[in-house]
């Protein structure tokens, strides 16, 4: 079972759209860690509050509860592209050249399967809360303060779309490292063995590690 | 087909693709979704006419799940309990901690060996993760033990399988997990860890005083310090304990009345303390930045994975699945008591092969109802159940439980991903050196495994308090 890889890079063209995709979801993955920092922050406030100045904080429950879907789902496509999504990698593992990449290409187009459909019945569900004639545009409010859901909801549409490009451009990588039979495909994360991953693993701690 | 078969179909398609290696968050999510297609499909007698009505409702029930599903106050503890355990490393608590063990307790035989238990134990209590664990306490811990004499396999099988602890011990993100997808009481399940996780420990550090006393030239145990050295060493890891209390304290107070808050605000409150200690130890931006996008990446491999099998949950559901499943297990033979080690034991063997997150989320939706059913029922009262104990507690029980069979597989041939970050980050140690060195943890683990199934009063006194 993995989690963490590697992906190459040269100057080709591929490399490019992956890089810049790659900033982007950077991007949509810090914004996921700071809505996780403003969450600690929120409940210092809210405890605080409630304890030092008898003021709770109004809608807390209501603020997590939109806070959630941006980490839930901002960093989807990151982890995809570094590989962070675990699977069991015994059969891959052991698969080399076409038949590696034959594999990755059907596992890989499920799941742009899947996230096309999800992206769908996300955005349905998003469609349902959503009215330009209602005030705040909205047809359904949180419970406490009344805040309007339809923005939590059109996260994960959003988020998915740009995990169905990075799946498209997946797709694209292990296609031309199939027919080029490449050893050291680019823009698609390698299966790092237990060893090399733990080797991984230590290298990040021993930066952390001071 | 009946709806149980078009779940049994599909059930087995998605382990296919999970054993092809596609991402597990994935294969469940459309094993559920395609399965939900199918069931709506075949209702309506598999008219080509009616494929389209099939596939919108589907997407549309599958659509729900996403959001309503990761909007929730529990859900939010998982990731501040993965954004403690990254702060920590910035407050240097893991050397204070290993620093302070030493000096209190390595005068026992083998004591360094027993301070690293101590130590790591300690860790767990700001660290979900077993891995990173390991992997931290290889780097300090390993070269003393070397210094002074250990084995180096001992050294690494003691690091390895003290790594375990952390998912125990509060906080713990995978406790958290098997709470959500149970529907059970999140506070009382990180109660419940607290003594099997410590319980543990001591199973450990008795094993090591056991072996140092008979076994000629183990490691010696460390003296000489005076009390004002070790006084001096507690301040810097007095963090640590106060996060653990902050975290119970917000779950339960131990001198009656009402708990202080939420789990959500003890975990806040306690990465906020972490947080504030990096700062004064000198953390950057570009660290905190480290921090937050390792945070995001772990949350979200989690709650993917979370709305994934709930996808699939949804389609269970029609298909009725856990439920025959239920029947078919009540209806053996053999006493509910056979029936639960079974479980437990493919568990241990299901855990050679997958990641402990991954295992639990897959199985539970069908596992955990058979269990219930074992002990007759969500409802039943303790005096009429199977294993003497009320639904709720049988529940906190059983979770304990997996998640300890999870952590024992981290240390089993042949994919102990604790042994491989051990023998990763010590150059001049094998894979198979830390696997003979971790056998006497491997059978301690069976020990306290055996002993916590036989007296389920180490689980559940805690939370029972509540």
């Amino acid at each position: 079972m993995a989690g963490a890889s590697l992906v190459l890079s040269d100057d080709s063209r591929l490399s490019q759209i992956d890089r810049s995709l790659y900033r982007v979801e950077g991007w949509l993955a810090l914004v996921s860690g700071i809505a996780v920092f403003s969450l600690m922050m929120l409940a210092v406030v809210s405890v605080t509050g409630r304890n030092g100045f008898n003021q709770p904080l109004p809608g807390y429950v209501d603020w997590i509860q939109q806070a959630m879907p941006l980490i839930a789902f901002m960093g989807i496509s990151y982890t995809q592209r570094d590989g962070g999504h675990i699977r069991m990698d015994m059969v891959v593992g052991a698969l080399k050249g076409r038949a590696l990449y034959a594999v990755e290409i059907i596992t890989t187009l499920a799941v742009l399967l899947l996230m096309v459909l999800m992206v769908w019945g996300t955005y349905a569900h998003f469609a349902r809360s959503f009215d330009f004639a209602s005030p705040m545009w909205s047809r359904d409010s949180s419970m406490d303060i009344a805040l309007p859901l339809w923005p939590a909801k059109l996260l994960a549409p959003i988020a998915f779309s740009v995990l169905c490009l990075r799946l498209v451009l997946q797709v694209v990588a292990y296609g031309r490292a199939f027919i080029r039979n490449d050893t050291h495909p680019i823009a698609v994360p390698l299966v790092a063995n237990a060893a090399t991953q733990a080797a991984m693993e230590a290298e990040h701690v021993s930066a952390l590690d001071r | 087909m009946e709806p149980i078969d078009i779940g049994l179909a599909v059930s087995a398609g998605m382990l296919v693709l999970v054993v092809l290696g596609m991402r597990v968050a994935f294969a469940a999510g459309l094993a559920g979704m395609i399965g939900l297609i199918w069931i709506f499909w075949a209702k309506k007698g598999y008219a080509p006419d009616d494929f389209g009505w099939a596939l919108t409702v589907a997407v549309k029930t599958a659509g729900q799940v996403p959001h309503s599903k990761v909007s929730s106050q529990a859900l939010s503890l998982i990731p501040t309990f993965i954004l403690i355990g990254y702060l920590a490393y910035y407050a240097g608590l893991t050397k204070a901690l290993f620093e302070a063990a030493k000096r209190w307790i390595a005068w026992v035989p083998g004591g360094l060996a027993v301070s690293t238990v101590f130590a790591t134990a300690g860790f767990a209590a700001v660290s979900g993760a077993s891995v990173a664990t390991s992997a931290v306490f290889a780097r300090i811990a390993i070269p003393e033990m070397l210094a002074i004499g250990y084995d180096k396999r001992f050294a690494a099988g003691v690091v390895a399988a003290a790594g375990t602890l952390a998912s125990l011990i509060p906080p713990s993100a995978i406790l958290v997990i098997y709470a959500i997808i149970v529907e059970q009481d999140v506070g009382k399940l990180l109660l419940a860890g607290f003594l099997p996780g410590l319980f543990s420990a001591v199973v450990y550090a008795l094993l090591i005083v056991g072996m140092a006393m008979t076994i000629k030239g183990f490691g010696p145990p460390v003296t000489g310090f005076t009390w004002r050295e070790r006084f001096e060493s507690l301040p810097p890891a007095l963090p640590i304990v106060f996060v653990v209390l902050t975290i119970i304290l917000f779950v339960y107070n131990p001198f009656g009345g009402d708990a202080w808050g939420t789990p959500t605000e003890g975990g806040a409150i306690g990465a906020f303390v972490v947080f504030l200690i990096a700062l004064y130890r000198g953390m950057r931006w570009s660290q905190l930045k480290d921090a937050l996008l390792e945070t995001a990446k772990l949350s979200v491999m989690i709650f993917t994975i979370i709305w994934g099998v709930l996808v699939y949950v949804r389609f269970l559901g029609f298909a009725n699945l856990p439920s025959a499943f239920s029947d078919w297990i009540t209806s053996l033979t053999a006493s509910p008591m056979m029936i639960l080690v079974c479980i437990l034991l493919a568990y241990a063997v299901l855990g050679m092969f997958m990641d402990a997150i991954g295992m639990l989320l897959l199985t539970l939706p069908v596992v955990y109802p058979a269990v219930m059913a074992l002990n007759g029922g969500e409802a039943v009262a303790a005096a009429d159940s199977a294993f003497g104990m009320s639904g709720p507690m049988c529940a906190i029980w059983f979770g304990i439980l997996v998640v300890k069979m999870a952590e024992f597989c981290l240390i089993t041939p042949p994919i102990g991903l604790n042994c491989f970050v051990v023998a990763g980050v010590c150059d001049d140690i094998s894979v198979q050196d830390v696997f003979k060195g971790v056998t006497p943890f491997f059978i301690a683990d069976a020990i306290t495994i055996a002993l916590l199934v036989t007296f389920p009063m180490i689980v559940l006194w805690l939370p029972s308090q509540v």
